[in-house]
């Protein structure tokens, strides 16, 4: 017995003192004192080295999009590292394509800061910043889709881009042990500065929506960033073809806004797809922007419409009711959100009726 | 069976909700191992492999999305299949390159009303892994169900 109890003395001890050179190995050795990151060749920054390049960059207010808040299974936190990021981990390359790998894109999550180092991000991320928000209203859309209003509090306003997105942080909830982000398009009025819409469809056992529809409530306070993203309207006065599905529909709630804030006139036909007369929502908003906007129109698609629905409108795949409408697309702009799916099936249909590829902007869920 | 750190550290990721709610293993409480060891074995009893299965969905994954979220017939119209797409992305559990669509083929037998569910990343689980979630997972495949609907 008094050998046990020497034995388990002696182990203890021994992990102990293992324990205590950690701690110290890492203060001192594994101590990466301050280093420089040069943004964009422009921009310099100085940090306490030692940790992930995200969290790093996060701590001076520069937010990286991220869906797994930086545990490396997500692989949206992709920045260009052109100096200084060490070797290529085994963490990363499952979500790098060769080019990116060869582009030196890497996940900045997993690159930890030990030196000096030159990246590359997008300019727009530095307009991104961290917002709380009071949830002010919950609506339902659909059997499966809501809107959600949320109030910003700090700051106060968010400018942003018609088009663009937000990443809503869900918190851990009974079920869900990991706090997540998950990108949002927009879908308010981006001259009311100090409100964001986000239409969410419910996913199937998703982290974020079961939140969002199972436990988040009026007046709770929520956490997001932004804005992200590219999509948006473009310069040009050329006429215009919407095609989108489901939440899909968000992004364009907020550019028809600012089209009819800023009284624009551009020619826009907006084909909007769903299964079943059930699937489509914000008919009356629509028709509203179709009595304020001159050359708008809305055209709702119902792929499978039921006996007895008294659906006499198109019919079909919205890819068909585009071909159905439109013989020749060349002079045309092209502008789609939804699942990859249906984005390659309306760019194929644009393409064939003579829409240049570069002139068709998306925003694909994936 | 005693399990390697790594492996202890792929079953913690399976149980928990890094990557999808609720995680892959449900209320199974055997390891992950167990349950691949035991759903291959139901596969053999019918007489075939995970690879087999995976192809077959891989197949009727590919003619439902021509569908766009409608109805697709598909063997001559003894089944259909339909996809519903949504937002954002998944990745496998076990690190592999590549991320997945989050898209749920549904395929009915008309005739018997069965029906089968599964995403494009329980195809990749089942083909490279032989792994069809645990038991009470929202997303678990039923060897022995996918068998009968999409092979027989």
């Amino acid at each position: 017995m008094t050998d046990i109890l020497i034995t388990v003395l002696i182990v203890s001890s021994i992990a102990a003192g293992l324990a205590l050179l950690l701690v110290i190995a890492e203060r001192f050795i594994a101590n990466y004192g301050q280093c420089k990151i040069t943004i964009n060749q422009e921009r310099d920054i100085t940090v306490q080295g030692g940790k992930p390049l995200l969290s790093a960059l996060t701590e001076q207010k520069i937010f990286i999009p991220s869906a797994c808040g930086g545990r490396g299974t997500c692989g949206v936190c992709k920045v260009t590292v052109r100096e200084g990021g060490g070797l290529l981990l085994p963490t990363e390359t499952p979500f790098l394509t060769k080019e990116e790998i060869d582009g030196n894109v890497r996940l900045s999550c997993q690159v930890k800061v030990r030196n000096d180092l030159a990246i590359e991000i997008p300019e727009e991320l530095f307009n991104v910043r961290e917002y709380t928000a009071r949830c002010a209203d919950i609506e339902d859309l659909t059997y499966d889709m809501k809107r959600f209003r949320f109030e910003l509090t700090e700051p106060k306003a968010m400018d942003y881009i018609p088009g663009q997105y937000v990443q809503l942080l869900c918190p851990k909830y009974k079920g869900n042990s990991e706090e997540v982000y998950r990108a949002y398009s927009i879908s308010s009025d981006p001259e009311d500065k100090g409100v964001i819409d986000l239409i969410i469809r419910r996913v199937p056992n998703g982290i974020c929506t079961t939140w969002c529809f199972e436990h988040l409530k009026k007046g709770d306070a929520v956490r997001l960033n932004g804005p992200y993203g590219e999509f948006r309207l473009s310069k040009t006065e050329a006429p215009m073809v919407f095609v989108a599905g489901g939440s899909g529909m968000a992004p364009f709630v907020s550019i028809l806004h600012f089209m009819q804030k800023t009284n624009n006139l551009r020619e826009a036909v907006y084909f909007f797809g769903g299964n079943t007369i059930r699937d489509l929502c914000l008919a009356e908003q629509m028709k509203g922007f179709e009595k304020a906007l001159p050359n708008f129109t809305f055209v709702p698609v119902v792929s499978r419409p039921e006996e007895g629905d008294g659906w006499e409108d198109e019919t079909g795949l919205v890819t068909e009711a585009v071909k159905r409408r439109f013989k020749v697309l060349s002079g045309y702009e092209g502008y789609l959100c939804g699942s990859p799916g249906m984005i390659d099936a309306a760019a194929k249909v644009f393409t064939s009726l003579g829409m240049p590829e570069d002139k068709i902007y998306y925003d694909k869920f994936a | 069976m005693k399990m390697s750190p790594q492996d202890k550290k792929l079953d913690e990721m399976l149980r928990s909700s890094a990557l999808v709610a609720g995680g892959f293993m449900g209320d199974d409480q055997r390891s992950v191992f167990e349950v691949i060891e035991a759903d291959a074995a139901t596969l053999r009893e019918r007489g075939v492999n995970a690879a087999m299965l995976a192809q077959r969905m891989r197949e009727l994954t590919e003619t439902a999305k021509q569908g766009l979220g409608t109805w697709v017939d598909a063997d001559g119209g003894a089944m259909r299949v339909m996809s519903e797409e949504y937002k954002g992305i998944l990745v496998c559990p076990w690190g592999h390159t590549g991320h997945f669509d989050k898209r749920i083929i549904i395929a009915e037998r008309p005739a018997t009303g069965q029906t089968l569910s599964w995403t494009d990343l329980n195809v990749h689980l089942i083909e490279a892994h032989g792994f069809f979630e645990g038991k009470g997972s929202a997303f678990r495949v039923e060897p022995e169900q996918a068998v009968r609907i999409l092979i027989e």
